[in-house]
């Protein structure tokens, strides 16, 4: 298991330099460069040519990557040619924010998703039944900003601004300098409606995979055999049933991971949320190289995790799956 | 599956390769004893028809393309033509669902903005299924290298949060606007979904190249562009036409979302997302005009995903 774990992890290299090696091959592929909007409007040519000198603009492209990968190596991240900022201290800045987002929204699928999918499988047929699955249609079908926008009417204009419709306060310790506002209730009321924004579509995507793979399970012999032992609903639902049930929708959680990032960047552009998604949109239109590199090899780094993470679940819940 | 419900209506047994080529429906009418069982088109079409999400969603769906079709006749009012003695209209008789900013008349821009969402979800899951189908068959069926090589390159595409591939591509492409815009927008949807049906064919192919009319074929000296055209492919359209389905849900998703961020098709051209992101700014006193653009991808792709699932109850009972 050990060996397993080391292994895949070492896989995540050549997926990560995959990943960040096309991504900064395609940017230096997008018509214009930094170093326009770098100089303003009134600028000589060879001022630009300076410019991209100084930044190493004028090298060949996978000859840049590989001067990026050094000081990467070395814990350099570059720093972004518009700003002057160290790239990874931006980076630092926004993880908890759009951490936070994604961990809730999860939290927020999964409080709706296992009641709405156990109690849709118990009861097939019933009317509680037609209501989870008629919600977790409605739920795939709305994308993540709508449902944003109409939490913005419900709960920011409809009820006085009681939540915020914008901005942001840190979670006390995760802001990393001291000019941020933290605050727990602050934080609450400002993360609240997009972890709700960015949750409820995962939850019915959950609540339609559970609920399928939960009718199965529910039939096979070994749930029968449990009811038949005497055992009472509670553990033959979840010791039995939903554990197995659980495989498949943790599989497809995995690939969710990729739509996710994507719902982070909308839902922070539409809260104005100071997150990785708005740094990252900003960075990729700004065409500020090094940031895009950045958001990039976060991004990768997070998804390959993730589908790690999502694999050695399966062990948890089947031990019969066994990695060598 | 449905693959295994399509073959007993497939006269592979004991006939010529000339029978065996016949489609389906071909089959049913010239053959009298195979009427009996119908073949596998019209029992699916059957057991669409009986099931209520599917025909709602074939409505949704339908009444969609007569919006998008008819938008020119239908559209009250120009969806660009600016008027400034009438900017944040109330909905009222003259314009239905209000104005915007410019004056421009809500209902006009969301009919035509039909056009966008439509053509864009379906193209470019067309397009996809035109690069990924082929490779798929190629790889599943000729193996080995050939295999590896386009998975490898599947497999690259799909190592991509597929919104970060997305983003980068339409910056690619510089957005703009009119027919050349929803070109960008539709090939750079196309591009992140091709790993998808690759995949999927691949998979069916891998199982179907075993099947005894496979090697029947082989062994009559069938040319293999026939008998991938002719038999496999065939034998794997019905998880292609479910993914298709589901697929074009998710293409209007990811142009609505791509529009939401600036990078869709431009204005002057309606499209929806586009619209609900100008009109957020505006949602204090006028929550109708972000209000509708939602409401109208919320009920198009409610409409593909209804006649998704019920295409794959009908087509793929054990999917469900």
């Amino acid at each position: 298991m050990r060996i397993y774990i080391l292994r895949r992890a070492l896989g995540i290299i050549p997926t990560v330099l995959m990943i960040t090696f096309v991504v900064f091959v395609m940017m230096r592929s997008v018509p214009g460069d930094p170093v326009v909007s770098l100089l303003g409007d009134a600028y000589t040519e060879e001022d630009a040519q300076r410019a991209r000198e100084e930044y190493g603009l004028n090298k060949p492209i996978v000859l840049q990557y590989f001067i990026w990968l050094g000081k990467l190596v070395r814990g350099d991240w570059g720093a972004s040619i518009l700003t002057g900022r160290p790239v990874l201290q931006d980076v630092l800045i926004r993880l908890p924010v759009t951490l936070e987002l994604i961990v809730l929204s999860m939290g927020v699928a999964l409080v709706i998703a296992l009641p709405a999918a156990i109690i849709g499988a118990l009861r097939q047929n019933t009317w509680a039944d037609y209501t989870a699955t008629t919600a977790a249609m409605i739920g795939v079908s709305i994308p993540e900003f709508f449902i944003g926008v109409l939490l913005l009417l419900l709960f920011s204009i409809g009820m006085g601004g009681f939540l915020p419709s914008s901005g942001w306060v840190y979670l006390p310790g995760t802001c990393p300098s001291m000019i941020c506002g933290a605050g727990l209730w602050g934080n609450a009321q400002h993360v609240l409606m997009p972890a709700i924004a960015l949750g409820v579509g995962r939850a019915a995507i959950l609540t339609r995979l559970l609920r399928a793979s939960m009718l199965e399970v529910i039939r096979t012999e070994y749930v029968t055999t449990a009811r038949a032992k005497g055992l009472s609903e509670g553990p033959v639902v979840f010791k039995h049933a939903l554990k197995n049930a659980l495989i498949p929708t943790v599989t497809v959680m995995g690939l969710q991971i990729g739509f996710l990032i994507g719902g982070a960047i909308v839902v922070e552009t539409l809260f104005a949320m100071p997150g990785l998604g708005t740094f990252g949109i900003d960075a990729i239109i700004a065409r500020d190289y090094q940031q895009v590199q950045g958001f990039a090899l976060i991004t990768a780094l997070a998804f390959v995790v993730m589908n790690l993470l999502v694999d050695l679940t399966y062990t948890f819940l089947d031990p019969r799956i066994r990695y060598a | 599956m449905a693959k295994d419900e399509a073959r007993p209506s497939k006269p592979i047994s004991g006939g010529s390769i000339g029978e065996a080529n016949l489609p389906s429906t071909a089959a049913v009418a010239l053959d009298g004893q195979a009427r009996a069982s119908a073949s596998p088109f019209v029992e699916g079409v059957r057991r669409l028809r009986r099931s209520a999400t599917a025909v709602v969603g074939a409505v949704i769906v339908g009444l969609l393309l007569v919006v998008a079709i008819f938008a020119d006749v239908l559209a009250p009012q120009s969806p660009i033509a600016s008027d400034q003695q009438h900017t944040f209209e109330r909905p009222s008789w003259d314009y239905p669902l209000g104005t915007d900013q410019l004056g421009r008349d809500m209902l006009s821009r969301l009919i035509h903005g039909t056009r966008i969402s439509l053509l864009v979800g379906v193209s470019s899951v067309l397009l996809a299924l035109f690069v990924g189908v082929p490779f798929g068959m190629i790889a599943g069926f000729y193996g080995g290298r050939v295999d590896t090589a386009i998975m490898r390159v599947m497999d690259l595409i799909l190592a991509f949060p597929i919104y970060l591939l997305a983003i980068i591509l339409m910056v690619i492409f510089t957005p703009t606007a009119g027919l050349i815009g929803t070109m960008k927008v539709t090939g750079a949807i196309a591009i992140v979904r091709i790993p998808i049906y690759a995949r999927l064919v691949r998979g069916s192919v891998l199982s179907i190249k075993e099947k005894e009319y496979v090697e029947a074929c082989r062994a009559l000296g069938v040319r293999d562009g026939w008998i991938l055209f002719r038999h496999v492919l065939p034998n794997c359209l019905a998880p292609i036409i479910v993914t298709t389905t589901l697929g074009i849900a998710t293409s209007i998703i990811v142009e609505a979302t791509l529009s939401f961020l600036g990078l869709g098709t431009q204005p002057p051209t309606p499209s929806w997302g586009w619209d609900l992101k100008a009109n957020v700014a505006f949602i204090q006193a006028n929550a109708w005009l972000a209000l509708f653009p939602g409401l109208a991808i919320f009920v198009t792709v409610l409409g593909f995903n209804l006649f998704g699932d019920g295409l794959r109850d009908a087509l793929d009972p054990r999917l469900k």
